[in-house]
């Protein structure tokens, strides 16, 4: 993992030093709250429905067993006790105090973390891979590459007042687990005449106006990477709109311009402004990776441990993938019991997961994107203990990738621009598919929840996604099908008319059985099926004799 | 209002020319004028060897060659708001593609808090309220020095 | 504020500044309970927002709104309903 040096510790002890000089000029009235917003909000903290939310940068969804231990503090000593892992790596508090912040900052940075720009219109926390340097169909780790992005973007002096948010994602290999696709800018490490660099999208995102990235550049020698990604902001910087909120994103610009003429912005700016000194040499390349080199792994022939109980032997199969070592596993743990809001855990479980990581997984733990979490190197031999350690903390759920595995933003218990609850309709899905061997049977299948618009739940890329709408005082869910967020990244389509709260699981049920009754072998999966048969089969058995309940 | 150029206080020795009295004549060494007078009389102004400033707002940061604003002795950029980014960009536009080596100001809503980006990104003084002074020096001090970026 | 706002009665909301805590306005001043909230007929809307504005401008509270009640007397949208009793799902 990696480690701060000194000009890191530096700067973040700084940082906390000025915006608890921030906070206190906005208690004395010196600053306005038109001006601290955007302050505070560069510092992750923003003003929710019910109280402030502090959300937690995790860079590139890597956190060590002590990190998750002083989060588990900061949840008991200044929050509720729980707190909620996001689509983009990060965890956030619910029940922050204004006052409390600048301290829940300073314990943060006594073990490396910060919040610095999880929030506001500049460059957020980079996402990548959670499965990086574990698989060995990669190129290269993915997460050097982001720590380096971490640190050119963080307090960027040209690009922190952009028009509007900036996300980044990098991936290591084709398959992409981090939904690169709907990023500002999504960056895949690639390799050609034996050289390795990086392919480079531009112009993704979901919210209001979803669109899948497009290729700006087919590849890019890594000693560019930032000069390109300057060239880039650059661009967005100068041209992007600032006249409309909904319109302000990257996305807009490169579909207004179009991606050529964008392009030949890019690269003007690309050719006349580069900068030596943001040159990447490979002694840098090569210190960082040895901050990111694999625990002490030793190849070996252990098997995984044959128990004869069902659930074990379920929780193996759905949630337990090989190693690139062999004899070792990577574990994950789902997030999404049953009853429970999907990213939350307790202090109770995370402080029980950093013990289970220090005995299991060499002290490391890693978020992903679908708000679960990742023991990412675990002796094959151990894999019934853990399962056994697990499962007493209500992190043995054996449903990774399967319906009730969905992604959920905190929607109106929570969020202050959410038109509709999320929560309690995955918990209606999780009650009503409870039963594993029937998810099975359902198979891979991703179901992605939003409470507005503004698509946190990602539903754009659902296979099935849902959006909560309020339609005059009502909650009103619309269903997208067929949408993606991997390498094949698609934006789903709208299937019809809304469902009230109390139709939607009957809906579902529905779309099931139109997948169903298409479905040409076992193995075919629901996105396949939609693929080869469209949406006018669902569309016809969904809302033709469609009970409505009231 | 004071000029801070880094920690030092200076007067400000710039003065605005009402647009009823633009007339060449009332060009001195001092004046500030808009890009539009300046595309006027950018001439006369240099072989007189006077030296002006030249004021952009935070809206309207454009420039093209022909402008030969490197001719200019400063340029100052009026932030309508502090969250519009473009005049940082337009900061390092200026120095590294329109080669301006005078002195380029920041004026209007700006906060202490972006003083270093300011200064990081090419501007070498802004302009603030005098009882504001003691807090732009504090946040200097905090930041300076801290950061990732050559 | 005002422009948005339909219906006849409503409470004063805000968060409180410090802890970000949701408050209504009652007689006492600003109260975490909507129960003694003062009920504010349209027409004296503008008053109300003074007195918001004053003690936005005192640094005791921000995001001031107001939240519009049914014929009942009761808290009408289902935001405002959660805004006021909480998240409607267990931990």
């Amino acid at each position: 993992m990696y480690k701060y040096s000194d000009t890191d510790k530096k700067i973040i002890t700084s940082r906390v030093k000025q915006f608890e000089n921030q906070v206190k000029r906005r208690l004395e009235g010196k600053l306005t709250e038109e001006e601290f917003k955007p302050l505070r909000l560069m510092n992750g903290l923003y003003l929710q429905l019910h109280a402030y939310m502090l959300r937690v940068a995790i860079p590139y969804g890597e956190l060590s067993s002590k990190q998750l231990r002083k989060i588990a503090f900061i949840a008991d000593k200044y929050d509720r006790g729980y707190g909620h892992f996001t689509t983009r790596q990060n965890i956030q508090f619910n029940w922050p105090k204004l006052l409390d912040v600048p301290e829940i900052l300073r314990e943060l940075s006594s073990v490396e973390m910060h919040a610095i720009q999880t929030s506001g219109n500049c460059i957020r926390n980079i996402s990548s891979d959670h499965l990086a340097g574990l698989t060995l169909n990669e190129i290269e780790d993915p997460r050097p590459w982001c720590e380096i992005i971490r640190k050119w973007s963080t307090f960027h002096p040209e690009f922190s007042f952009l028009p509007r948010k900036f996300k980044i994602a990098v991936i290591g290999c084709t398959e992409d687990r981090a939904a690169m696709l709907v990023h500002d800018i999504g960056l895949r490490i690639v390799e050609r005449k034996n050289q390795v660099g990086f392919e480079v999208f531009v112009g993704g995102g979901q919210g209001r106006t979803p669109i899948i990235a497009k290729r700006i550049r087919a590849f890019l020698p890594k000693k560019d990477i930032l000069n390109y990604l300057e060239a880039i902001l650059t661009t967005y910087n100068q041209e992007g709109r600032r006249d409309n909120i909904y319109k302000a994103r990257i996305k807009i610009l490169v579909k207004e311009l179009g991606i050529e003429k964008f392009k030949s912005l890019v690269e003007e700016n690309f050719s006349k402004l580069s900068n030596k000194e943001l040159e990447i040499d490979d002694k840098n390349i090569e210190e960082i990776f040895g901050f990111f080199r694999l625990p002490p792994l030793k190849s070996n022939t252990n098997q995984i441990p044959f128990k004869k109980n069902q659930e074990y032997q379920n929780w193996i199969k759905q949630n337990v993938i090989p190693h690139k070592i062999q004899g070792y596993s990577i574990v994950q743990i789902s997030l999404k019991a049953p009853k429970k809001p999907p990213g939350d855990a307790t202090s109770n479980q995370m402080i029980a997961l950093a013990e289970i990581s220090e005995k299991f997984s060499f002290s490391e733990i890693r978020v992903t994107h679908e708000q679960n979490l990742v023991l990412p190197h675990v002796s094959n031999k151990e894999l019934f203990n853990l399962w056994n350690r697990l499962k007493i903390e209500n992190l043995a759920t054996s449903n990774l990738g399967l319906i009730t595995d969905t992604i959920c933003c905190p929607g109106m218990d929570y969020c202050a621009l959410a038109t509709a609850r999320s929560i309690p309709i995955s918990q209606k899905i999780s009650k009503h598919f409870d039963n594993y061997l029937q998810q099975k049977e359902i198979g891979d299948l991703k179901i992605k929840i939003s409470g507005c618009i503004n698509a946190c739940g990602h539903h754009h890329v659902g296979n099935i996604g849902i959006l909560g709408l309020d339609r005059k005082g009502q909650e009103f869910y619309q269903i997208t099908l067929g949408g993606s967020a991997k390498e094949d990244a698609t934006i789903g389509e709208i299937v019809g008319p809304s469902f009230s709260e109390n139709n939607l699981i009957e809906a579902i049920e529905k779309i099931l059985n139109t997948y169903k009754k298409h479905k040409r072998n076992k193995s075919e999966d629901f996105l396949t099926v939609f693929r080869r048969i469209g949406i006018k089969e669902f569309k016809k058995d969904l809302y033709d004799n469609f009970t409505k309940k009231v | 209002m004071i000029i801070l150029q880094k920690k030092y206080e200076y007067k400000n020795h710039y003065k605005q020319i009402k647009e009823q009295d633009f007339l060449k004549q009332n060009i001195r060494n001092g004046s500030i004028l808009s890009i539009s007078q300046w595309r006027k009389t950018k001439h006369i102004i240099q072989d007189q060897k006077i030296d002006v400033a030249v004021e952009f707002s935070s809206n309207d940061c454009s420039l093209s060659d022909h402008d030969e604003i490197s001719k200019a002795a400063m340029i100052q950029i009026n932030f309508e708001t502090f969250k519009d980014g473009r005049p940082f960009t337009f900061a390092k536009m200026l120095r590294r593609k329109h080669n301006f080596k005078g002195e380029l100001r920041a004026a209007g809503h700006i906060l202490p808090d972006q003083f270093v980006f300011l200064i990081r990104c090419g501007f070498d003084s802004v302009e603030i309220k005098e009882e504001d002074k003691d807090i732009w020096l504090e946040l200097l001090e905090i930041d300076e020095g801290l950061y990732y970026q050559p | 504020m005002v422009k948005k706002l339909q219906g006849e009665t409503f409470l004063l909301s805000a968060n409180e500044l410090k802890s970000g805590k949701v408050v209504f306005f009652t007689l006492k001043g600003w109260s975490s309970s909507s129960v003694e909230a003062i009920k504010i007929k349209v027409d004296e809307i503008n008053k109300y927002e003074e007195i918001s504005a004053k003690d936005e401008k005192k640094c005791i509270i921000i995001s001031p709104k107001f939240v519009e009640l049914d014929e009942e007397g009761n808290i009408k949208t289902l935001r405002d309903k959660i805004r006021n009793s909480g998240i409607t799902i267990k931990i």
